[in-house]
């Protein structure tokens, strides 16, 4: 499950101070998880990665691939393009590479979280992030 | 002598359990997706499933 609103809350928190990278990790028994990272990945492809990206995370888990193809029209993208790359799985193999990545360092779960190398699985709230945050940018002296 | 061995268990303990608060994995971030600037003081990754 993704947790749209706590990272939002973070990047709002602290602006300019974080990055934020999102890896992929599909549960395997879960119908729509794979083509979902596919439609974050081929809005991307035409420069809406992030919108498409909230999208998701509004309608989850309304992810089928009609529903997705009915997202991409909503944020403009070209409809055609778009379905070509989730019906084809384009980025397969990005998305296998971040599941190898999880899986080399012990993960299983989402969410899971590494700010500044250090891990925090599941959902949390805001206070707890906030907590870890201002001592990394403590030791960071910044 | 065994309180000394005591001692140095004692220390041991401590000093792994700071070890394994501060356990930082590296994570390559590559091509993923990303939002703000490469060189802020905090770096999230985040691993997701939509569903």
């Amino acid at each position: 499950m993704a947790v749209g609103p706590i990272v939002k809350q973070i990047l709002q928190t602290y602006p300019g101070k974080i990055r934020l990278v999102i890896k992929n990790y599909p549960y395997k028994y879960r119908d729509f998880s794979k083509i979902a990272a596919e439609a974050s990945l081929a809005a991307r492809d035409q420069g809406k990665y992030w919108e498409m990206h909230d999208m998701l995370i509004s309608h989850s888990p309304k992810l089928d691939r009609t529903s997705l193809i009915a997202y991409a029209g909503e944020l403009g993208l070209e409809v055609k393009k778009f379905t070509e790359s989730i019906d084809s799985g384009r980025h397969m193999q990005e998305i296998e590479g971040d599941l190898k990545l999880a899986e080399s360092i012990d993960l299983y779960n989402t969410p899971t979280f590494y700010i500044n190398g250090l891990q925090i699985v599941g959902e949390r709230p805001m206070n707890f992030f906030k907590k870890i945050i201002d001592e990394q940018l403590n030791q960071s002296g910044k | 002598m065994l309180k000394q061995l005591l001692a140095c268990i004692f220390v041991l303990l401590l000093f792994g359990n700071a070890l394994a608060e501060e356990k930082k994995t590296e994570i390559p971030i590559g091509d993923s997706p990303s939002l703000g600037p490469a060189d802020a003081p905090i770096t999230i990754i985040e691993f997701i499933d939509f569903q």
